[in-house]
C-alpha cells in the first residue's frame, strides 16, 4: 500500500471538505480573507466537488472499485470531522493542512 | 401528555430509542473498534511469539512436524502465518477439538506462549456482550434495530442538517454537546447506517427465520446447501474402514507457492490435508479473508496430494447470497489492508463519541428543567460515567491483567477477563459514590494513565518489539494523551463536592 | 429535539405501544417476510434471502410508523389484521401439508 498516494487521497478529500465548507457563508466569514471577491465563494463548492472527485480518483489507485468506493466515503466522513474540530481551535491550521498534507505526499513520493 | 406533532414523536423516539440502548451501543461499538485490531491485540497480548519466515518455509516446517508425529492422522489443519498474526499452528484432526499446537518455523520445536482471552476477547464482547451467545446475539441485534430508529428519526428532527454540517461551537454548555452529537452522527451517517444494517445482515436467518422456516422448515444447513455451487469433482465413495493404498504426499511448500499465485503472496490462510501419506489424499489451500470485500468463509482451491493435480477451483457465489455475503464483509472490515482498518477503527470511535456525547447531552438538558426527577437524572449520570469512562478503562485494564498475571496461571484467560470485569465493576461502584462531574474526571484520567502506562509495561515485560506490538503500544499513547485531554478540560469548579449537580455547566 | 419525555408520562399508552412497536412489529415482519419471500419470482433460495435482507428495513419502517403519532387503535388493528393475512400467503403450503 503506497503511503504517499494514501496522504495525497486523504488531504484531497479534506481540501474538498473544505471547499464545501468555504461555500457556506458563515464559514467564508470565519475563514477567508475579508479583501476576496464574493465570486471566490461561489467557486469553493465546485472545486470541492472536483477534489472530492480527485480523491476518488486516488483511491481507485489504491484500491479495486468497490473497496475504494468504502474507503472514499470514511475518508469524506473523517477529514470532515477533522475540520469540524480545526474550525474553532485552529482556524488557520483548517485552511494549511491540505497543502502540508499534499507537501508531504509529494517528498514521500520522491523518497 | 402525548407528544403531538411528527417531529415530537420522532424526538421521543430518538431519545429513549437512544437513551435505553446507548449504554449497550457503546459497549458493542468500542470493542467493536478494537476488534478491528484483534489479531495485533492478541499478538501483543503474547509477547513470548517472535516472527517467524515466509509461508512456504513455514508449510515446510509444518510439514516435517505433522509427518514426524502424525503420520496416520486422518487430516491435518495448517495455519500460516500472515502480516496481521504471524502464528505457524499445526493440528492433526479437528482444530475445534483437539487444539492447535504452535510451531516456530525455524527449530520445528512447539511454541508455548501464555494462555490469553486475546484480543478475540473484545471479537466476542462485541456481538454477544459476553452473555451466554444466542441471547448476547439477541441483544446486540436488539440494540443495531434501535441504532437504526435513531439514526432515521434523528435525521428526521435534525432541522439544520445542511446549514451546520460544519458547525462545531465549544465551550457553550448544551450547544456543544449537541454540535459534537450532530457533526459526530452527520458526517459519519453513511458510516452508521452501513454498520448498523451490516451487522443485523450478518445474523440474518437468525433474527428473522421467517422465509427460512416457510421455504426450508427452519433448517439454516439447508439453505446453504441450496445456495452452495454445483460440485465440480466427486470424490470417489468408499466405505469405512477402507483406505486407500500409502502413496507420498508432495512438499506442501509447493502448494503454497501455488495457492499464491491463485490469491497472491501472503494472502494464504491455511492448508488442511486428507489422508496425508494416502493415494487419495487431498490438499486443501485456502484463502485469507480480504482480496475481496465478500466474506469468504469456505472457499478453497483442491488439490491431489499425490498427482499435485488441481481438482476444484472456488465457484462464484450466486447474486443473492454474494449480497449477503458482500454486506456481511463490509461490516467485518477484512478487506483493503491496514488503511482500511485505520478508516473502519477511526469511524468506529467517531461512532462512539456520537454516541456518548448524546448520552451526556440527555443529562445536560434534563439538569436545565426544573421538574426533572433528580434520582432519575442521578441514576443515568452515574451509568453514563461507568459504561463510557469505565468500559474505557476496562479495557486496558485487560492490556494490564495480560502482562501481570503470573505466566503458568491456571486458567489464565478466565483470570483476566475476571479482571476487565472486576476494573469495570469497581467502575461502577466508584460512579454510584462519587458526584458525577469528580466521576468523570478520575475515571477518565485513571484510563489515560492506563493506557499511558501500557508501551512502559511493554518495554518491562514484553518480547520484542516489532510492527505490531509498538502498534498497538503507540495508539494507547495517543488515546491516553486524548483521554488525558479530556480528564483535564474537566472544569475543577466542577470537580469539587457540591450538594446537588443542578447548577454545574457542561463538560466542555 | 425540542422536549425529553420523561417517565412520569402515562405509562399505559406508553408501553403498550412500545409493546405493539417491537413485538407485534415483530410478528408482522414475520409474516410478511415469508410472504414476501413467497411471492419474489426468484429461485427459492434467492427469494429466502432477499426477502429476509430486506426484513429488516420494513420492521425499521414499521417502528418508526408506530410512532410517528398513529393513533393507538389503527396500531392495533393494522399488527391484528395484517398479520394473519401475510402469514396465510406466506405459509399456505407448509399449512396444507400439516392439514393433509
Amino acid at each position: 500500500m503506497n503511503a504517499a498516494a494514501l496522504l495525497l487521497a486523504l488531504s484531497l478529500a479534506y481540501a474538498g471538505m473544505l471547499g464545501l465548507c468555504l461555500d457556506m457563508e458563515r464559514h467564508w466569514k470565519q475563514l477567508a480573507s475579508p479583501r476576496l471577491p464574493p465570486a471566490a465563494r461561489r467557486a469553493c463548492a465546485p472545486a470541492g466537488v472536483l477534489l472530492l472527485a480527485l480523491a476518488g480518483w486516488v483511491a481507485g489507485t489504491l484500491w479495486p472499485p468497490a473497496m475504494a468506493a468504502v474507503a472514499w466515503f470514511g475518508m469524506l466522513s473523517l477529514t470532515g470531522l477533522v475540520l469540524v474540530l480545526l474550525l474553532p481551535y485552529r482556524p488557520r491550521l483548517a485552511l494549511l493542512l491540505p497543502l502540508l498534507g499534499t507537501l508531504l505526499a509529494g517528498l514521500g513520493a520522491l523518497a | 401528555m402525548k407528544p403531538r406533532t411528527f417531529t415530537q414523536s420522532m424526538s421521543w423516539l430518538h431519545t429513549w430509542a437512544g437513551l435505553l440502548l446507548g449504554w449497550a451501543l457503546y459497549a458493542i461499538f468500542l470493542t467493536g473498534s478494537l476488534a478491528v485490531f484483534d489479531k495485533e491485540l492478541g499478538w501483543w497480548m503474547q509477547p513470548e511469539i517472535e516472527r517467524p519466515a515466509g509461508d512456504a518455509a513455514a508449510a515446510a516446517a509444518a510439514q516435517r512436524w505433522l509427518q514426524a508425529r502424525h503420520a496416520d492422522a486422518g487430516s491435518w489443519n495448517i495455519e500460516l502465518p500472515g502480516e496481521r498474526a504471524p502464528l505457524l499452528g499445526v493440528t492433526a484432526g479437528d482444530p475445534r477439538r483437539d487444539g492447535s499446537t504452535l510451531i516456530d518455523p525455524a527449530s520445528g520445536e512447539p511454541l508455548e506462549p501464555r494462555k490469553t482471552v486475546g484480543g478475540n476477547f473484545f471479537f466476542r464482547f462485541h456481538f454477544t456482550l459476553h452473555l451466554p451467545r444466542n441471547l448476547g446475539i439477541w441483544v446486540v441485534g436488539l440494540a443495531g434495530m434501535a441504532m437504526l430508529v435513531a439514526l432515521v428519526s434523528g435525521i428526521v428532527i435534525h432541522k439544520k442538517i445542511f446549514k451546520e454540517f460544519f458547525t462545531f461551537r465549544p465551550a457553550k454548555g448544551q450547544r456543544s454537546w449537541l454540535d459534537a452529537h450532530n457533526a459526530s452522527g452527520v458526517l459519519l451517517l453513511p458510516f452508521h447506517l452501513m454498520i448498523a444494517y451490516t451487522g443485523l445482515v450478518i445474523f440474518f436467518v437468525i433474527y428473522m427465520p421467517a422465509a427460512l422456516d416457510a421455504f426450508y422448515g427452519g433448517d439454516r444447513d439447508a439453505l446453504l446447501r441450496d445456495g452452495a455451487p454445483p460440485m465440480q469433482a466427486s470424490e470417489p465413495a468408499r466405505g469405512p474402514g477402507q483406505s486407500a493404498a500409502p502413496a507420498p504426499l508432495l512438499p506442501l511448500a509447493d502448494f503454497v507457492r501455488r495457492g499464491e499465485a491463485h490469491y497472491g503472496p501472503g494472502m494464504l490462510a491455511g492448508l488442511r490435508v486428507n489422508h496425508p501419506g494416502r493415494a487419495d489424499a487431498r490438499v486443501i489451500v485456502q484463502p485469507r479473508l480480504g482480496s475481496r470485500i465478500e466474506l469468504t468463509k469456505g472457499e478453497a482451491l483442491v488439490f491431489d496430494g499425490v498427482s499435485g493435480q488441481l481438482l476444484q477451483t472456488p465457484v462464484p457465489t450466486r447474486t443473492s447470497l454474494l449480497s449477503q455475503r458482500v454486506l456481511a464483509g463490509l461490516h467485518f472490515a477484512q478487506f483493503g489492508g491496514y488503511p482500511m482498518r485505520w478508516l473502519y477503527f477511526f469511524c468506529g470511535l467517531g461512532g462512539c463519541a456520537m454516541i456518548a456525547s448524546g448520552l451526556v447531552l440527555y443529562t445536560v438538558k434534563l439538569r436545565k428543567q426544573a421538574k426533572a426527577p433528580r434520582r432519575w437524572l442521578e441514576l443515568v449520570e452515574r451509568l453514563n460515567v461507568a459504561s463510557v469512562a469505565g468500559l474505557g478503562l476496562a479495557c486496558v485494564a485487560l492490556l494490564w491483567a495480560n502482562r501481570l498475571l503470573p505466566v503458568e496461571l491456571d486458567r489464565r484467560g478466565g483470570w483476566e477477563t475476571v479482571a476487565f470485569f472486576g476494573a469495570w465493576l469497581l467502575c461502577f461502584l466508584h460512579a454510584a459514590v462519587r458526584a458525577p462531574m469528580p466521576a468523570w474526571r478520575e475515571q477518565l484520567a485513571g484510563a489515560a494513565l492506563l493506557c499511558l502506562g501500557l508501551p512502559l509495561l511493554d518495554l518491562a515485560t514484553g518480547g520484542a518489539l516489532d510492527g505490531q506490538r509498538l502498534g498497538v503500544d503507540l495508539g494507547a499513547l495517543a488515546i491516553g494523551l486524548l483521554l488525558g485531554w479530556a480528564a483535564w478540560r474537566i472544569p475543577a469548579a466542577a470537580a469539587q463536592p457540591r450538594p446537588r449537580p443542578r447548577c454545574a455547566g457542561a463538560i466542555p | 429535539m425540542t422536549r425529553l419525555s420523561l417517565p412520569s408520562r402515562p405509562w399505559l399508552e406508553i408501553s403498550l405501544r412500545t409493546a405493539l412497536a417491537i413485538l407485534g412489529g415483530y410478528a408482522l415482519t414475520y409474516a410478511f417476510t415469508a410472504a414476501l419471500a413467497r411471492v419474489l419470482p426468484l429461485p427459492r433460495v434467492d427469494a429466502v434471502i432477499v426477502a429476509t435482507l430486506l426484513s429488516f428495513v420494513f420492521y425499521l419502517g414499521f417502528i418508526l410508523w408506530s410512532f410517528a403519532g398513529v393513533p393507538l387503535r389503527r396500531l392495533a388493528l393494522v399488527i391484528a389484521v395484517a398479520t394473519p393475512t401475510l402469514a396465510l400467503l406466506g405459509f399456505w403450503p407448509n399449512l396444507l401439508e400439516r392439514l393433509g
